[in-house]
């Protein structure tokens, strides 16, 4: 059972801070991911949490008891957690199975159960025909699998991974995420998994902790992140977004040009008058001809406008179009499904949901 | 498997408290070599400087004016500064057309002349000068004597006793670190760079001349101010071919200050401007090394293709082994004919053939037997303590274990820039006196040694960490090892044949060492290369053949072992 709570922590490094005033709680195995582009402060962050590092303000409590402060270091060997490293760290001068079984020799267990707990690891990563083989001889999705069965074998009560999954081809990162998120619903170990690969995040994490500059942008359920993002960074982060500016009028109404007025369902505590950004994801905005312009539509109170098609890109699954909004130099990105199509310039209305128009910081 | 069991965190205990605590107890042993590689440079370029300044008086700048306006001290130092350029243009151009032979064109026997260039390399300059004296000595000379059977004349056809001589043979061993060099860049140029200039228009020899050349210009430069330095700091060859014809060269004037009666202050006045001088001369090829981002040369997947020498390939290998057969084959097979003979001079017949002089080295000589065994010592003592420093140091510097550690980058290298002989000077005046008497015993070679091998040993360490990820250690601690327990198990396997390497070049640059330890030594504390140096003025020439082929043989051995152990051209591992 572990809960791990970060609190105001900060840490600097040469005047610059990578993680500033963070705060985060995760509950008792729970699989939260840090996600920030490179340089936001999530690797700092977590090895912060590992103990590598001493933070230079707030703390860490484990179980809350506090691991880390400025004034207190646990070292990392006696956190019970374990990481797995974005170079796998896996030792080329020992064989896979000295890998696994080196973390158990600081725990009090004899020689056989040893042997078996490493045995059965290597079975759940499906390396147990690779035992005797050392690094060099492997491929890196098996190093990687080593240095998975390696973190887990000690039971830890936190694991710790670092892009576990960056140094891997396409195919085969895929085809891990599913594996770590499988390993964690059996082991329900406390995990926290740094990537700055969204959709990596959003199959493994029960909740994703985006990070930017140092600083928490948002927390939340990975659906929570994607539909109603707090703030015009995580908007644009997460997901593909067209974000509009203008100012809050009336009756949940934006003026995002002139005579141009946006429904949104939610003003979101912003006030009247006040400059927002309103995010739109492409895949909620759907194209229509003027002559079938649905009635149900104008009925459920979707916005609409006019515009002109300027680019249009096929994928197979779905077409990518630009639309420029009549009578404005707004261009609003739509992916619609390839069932419809429409032409190069062609002049089309645009149209969506005010609850799919979210207000963001 | 079960879930991890609760109160495991129960047993969790905080280790840090406010206060001393929660200082790391490996941090003294961190700190502790730190100071001592500060302690280790500091002191004697220290006592230069503040012996150059002083004399019975107090403060003054008298000594240095004693040094430039003494015709004699001019000399020595115009002599030095012609002997280092032509050396520098030399070594330059055989450097340079070697190592673009060998990396870039169909020449035949690569590896076997990539070995050759590695020999002249090993071979201590001054045993290389002093086969070139029974070689090209202007009476005895072996070529001179073929020279006059073949044509009859009176006359000798060389003289090694002579300027030109002395640049010749210092060419010859200063060759192989532009070679080194240039090779290291022709590795790295790929030809798609030449290829891109060709499709756009240029031509071969338009080619050449404004992708190519630009790009090993700073290698080029670099490789003659590294052949200039070397030779400005040369001791033994300069010694034994200037000096018997009257030519000085600054180490040489400076090692003459030190005969009876010493002068310590002109001595240091004189290593001042050397040593101001190497260091000026290395910053400046830091500077041309650095400024055109040598690294981006490179980029993978490059291909290099092979200059085609055509009916040129023949001609230029036998020009390529004729230049070898100077540095090498001539002064190896005179050495091993005279450990061999029991007249030197006459033809190695069975009559003239004898054993005699390697039981007489090793066995009879009174000196000999004490050197070789000072050397050996000296040897393993120093790079055992080197490399154990240099591994400290490099860790440190590579870990940044504690705030400036980067700066002891700067202590670690900056022997480099000191001459043996200067560095020799300093010590001379640090360790004659209370509280550290060290002169007279072998500690103060020892100390010597200790400084001027720092830079091979951390450079080689640093290499050897720089390739062990931080992760792996971490992963180590993660799991339960402490930060000793991580270090035993994780990075000390992990490096130990680099260190082992850092060992080998350290004992082999030590066995080797002449300049520092001709001022240093005492009766007691001879070694090899002083005993070879000191036997020429006795005239023991097979003795001296035997202790240099020992150097020759121990060394190969030695280097032969790195290289099986690192698995790479150990002279492309050093700068």
């Amino acid at each position: 059972m572990a809960t791990v709570q970060l609190n105001g922590l900060t840490k600097s490094f040469a005047e610059t801070a990578a993680v500033n005033d963070l705060t985060l709680e995760i509950a008792d195995g729970e699989f939260v991911s840090l996600l920030g582009p490179s340089g936001c402060g999530k690797t700092t962050t977590l090895r912060l949490v590992a103990g590598f590092l001493k933070p230079d303000a707030g703390q860490i409590r484990v179980n809350s008891e506090v691991v880390s402060s400025p004034s207190i270091l646990v070292p990392p060997e006696r956190r019970s957690m374990s990481m797995i490293f974005q170079s796998y760290a896996v030792w080329p001068h020992m064989t896979v199975y000295q890998n696994v079984a080196y973390g158990l020799k600081f725990r009090s267990v004899t020689t056989a159960e040893s042997d078996r707990r490493v045995r059965e690891i290597l079975a759940v990563v499906k390396l147990a025909h690779l035992a005797g083989r050392y690094p060099a001889e492997l491929s890196g999705g098996q190093q990687q699998r080593v240095a998975l069965a390696r973190a887990l074998v000690v039971k830890p009560e936190i694991l710790l991974m670092d892009e576990p999954l960056s140094n891997l081809d396409a195919n085969l990162r895929e085809e891990m995420r599913f594996e770590i998120r499988r390993l964690h619903d059996e082991f329900k170990i406390t995990s926290v998994y740094v990537t700055h690969d969204q959709s990596e995040a959003m199959v493994v994490a029960d909740r994703i902790c985006v990070m930017n500059q140092g600083r928490v942008e948002q927390v939340g359920r990975p659906e929570e992140i994607y539909e109603s993002p707090k703030t015009r960074f995580v908007s644009e982060f997460i997901g593909k977004t067209n974000l509009l500016s203008g100012s809050l009028e009336e009756g949940n109404r934006i003026r995002i040009g002139d005579g141009l007025f946006l429904r949104v369902a939610n003003e979101g505590g912003s006030r009247r008058g006040e400059k927002v950004w309103v995010c739109i994801r492409p895949h909620d905005l759907e194209l229509s001809r003027a002559a079938d312009h649905k009635q149900s539509h104008v009925q459920e109170g979707f916005n609409s406008f006019s515009g002109t098609v300027t680019r249009r890109i096929y994928f197979g699954d779905a077409v990518d179009y630009l639309v420029q909004l009549a009578g404005t130099d707004l261009v609003l990105r739509v992916i619609a499904p390839p069932g419809r199509r429409f032409g190069m310039g062609e002049k089309v209305f645009v149209l969506v949901h005010p609850e799919r128009c979210v207000i963001v910081g | 498997m079960s879930l991890p069991g609760a109160g495991v965190l129960g047993k969790l205990r905080v280790a840090g408290r406010p206060g001393l605590r929660r200082i790391d107890a490996t941090l003294p042993v961190w700190v502790g070599a730190a100071l001592f590689l500060v302690f280790l440079m500091l002191l004697p370029l220290g006592s230069i400087f503040v012996t150059s300044l002083r004399d019975e008086h107090g403060i003054t700048l008298r000594n240095y004016l004693d040094v430039f306006t003494e015709e004699a001290f001019f000399k020595a130092i115009w002599n030095t500064v012609v002997v280092s350029f032509w050396v520098g243009v030399i070594a330059l151009g055989i450097g340079a057309l070697l190592g673009w032979l060998v990396t870039r064109t169909d020449l035949p026997w690569k590896r076997a002349i990539r070995a050759l260039v590695m020999a002249s390399f090993v071979t201590p300059p001054f045993l290389g000068a002093f086969a070139w004296t029974l070689l090209a000595g202007p009476n005895a000379g072996l070529l001179n004597k073929l020279y006059r059977s073949l044509t009859g004349s009176e006359e000798h056809l060389l003289n090694i006793f002579t300027i030109e001589g002395l640049i010749f043979v210092m060419a010859l061993y200063s060759f192989p670190y532009v070679f080194s060099m240039i090779a290291n860049v022709c590795e790295l140029i790929s030809s798609d760079l030449e290829d891109a200039a060709n499709i756009l228009g240029a031509g071969k020899m338009r080619v050449a001349l404004s992708i190519t050349l630009p790009l090993a210009a700073p290698a080029l430069v670099g490789g003659f101010i590294i052949a200039f330095l070397h030779s400005l700091s040369l001791f033994g060859a300069p010694a034994i071919l200037g000096l018997p014809s009257g030519i000085h060269t600054i180490t040489t004037q400076i090692w003459a200050l030190f005969q009876y009666p010493p002068r310590l202050d002109l001595a240091a006045a004189f290593s001042v401007p050397l040593l101001l001088t190497t260091m000026c001369l290395i910053a400046l090829q830091k500077k041309i090394l650095g400024r055109r981002g040598y690294s981006t040369v490179g980029g993978k997947g490059g291909q290099r293709r092979l200059v085609q020498l055509g009916v040129l390939r023949f001609p230029v290998l036998l020009l390529v082994v004729g230049i070898l057969s100077l540095s090498v084959f001539l002064p190896y097979w005179i050495l091993l004919k005279a450990a061999l003979s029991k007249a030197w001079a006459v033809p190695l017949t069975w009559d003239n053939f004898t054993l005699g002089n390697f039981g007489f080295a090793f066995f009879s000589y009174g000196d000999t037997q004490r050197a070789i065994l000072n050397t050996f010592k000296l040897g393993i003592l120093t790079a055992t303590v080197g490399t154990l420093i240099a591994a400290l140091i490099a860790y440190i510097t590579n870990r940044q274990i504690f705030r400036g550690a980067r700066f002891l980058n700067f202590f670690a290298l900056a022997p480099l820039v000191v001459p043996g002989i200067v560095l020799a000077v300093g010590l001379f005046i640090a360790y004659t006196r209370p509280p550290l008497a060290l002169y007279g015993t072998i500690w103060i070679l020892f100390v010597a040694y200790l400084t001027k091998e720092m830079p091979i040993g951390f450079s080689q360490a640093e290499t050897t960490f720089k390739s062990i990820h931080p992760e792996l250690e971490e992963a180590s601690r993660i799991v339960g090892a402490n930060r000793l327990r991580a270090l035993r198990d994780v990075t000390a396997p992990l490096a130990r044949s680099g260190l082992i390497a850092a060992w080998c070049f350290i004992f082999v640059g030590v066995i080797r060492e002449l300049s520092a330890s001709i001022l240093l030594f005492t009766p007691k504390s001879k070694v090899v290369s002083v005993v070879i140096f000191d036997l020429k003025e006795e005239g023991q020439i097979g003795v001296i053949a035997v202790l240099g082929i020992l150097l020759l043989v121990v060394s190969f051995l030695v280097i032969f072992t790195v290289q099986r152990l690192v698995g790479r051209d150990v002279l492309a591992s050093r700068e």
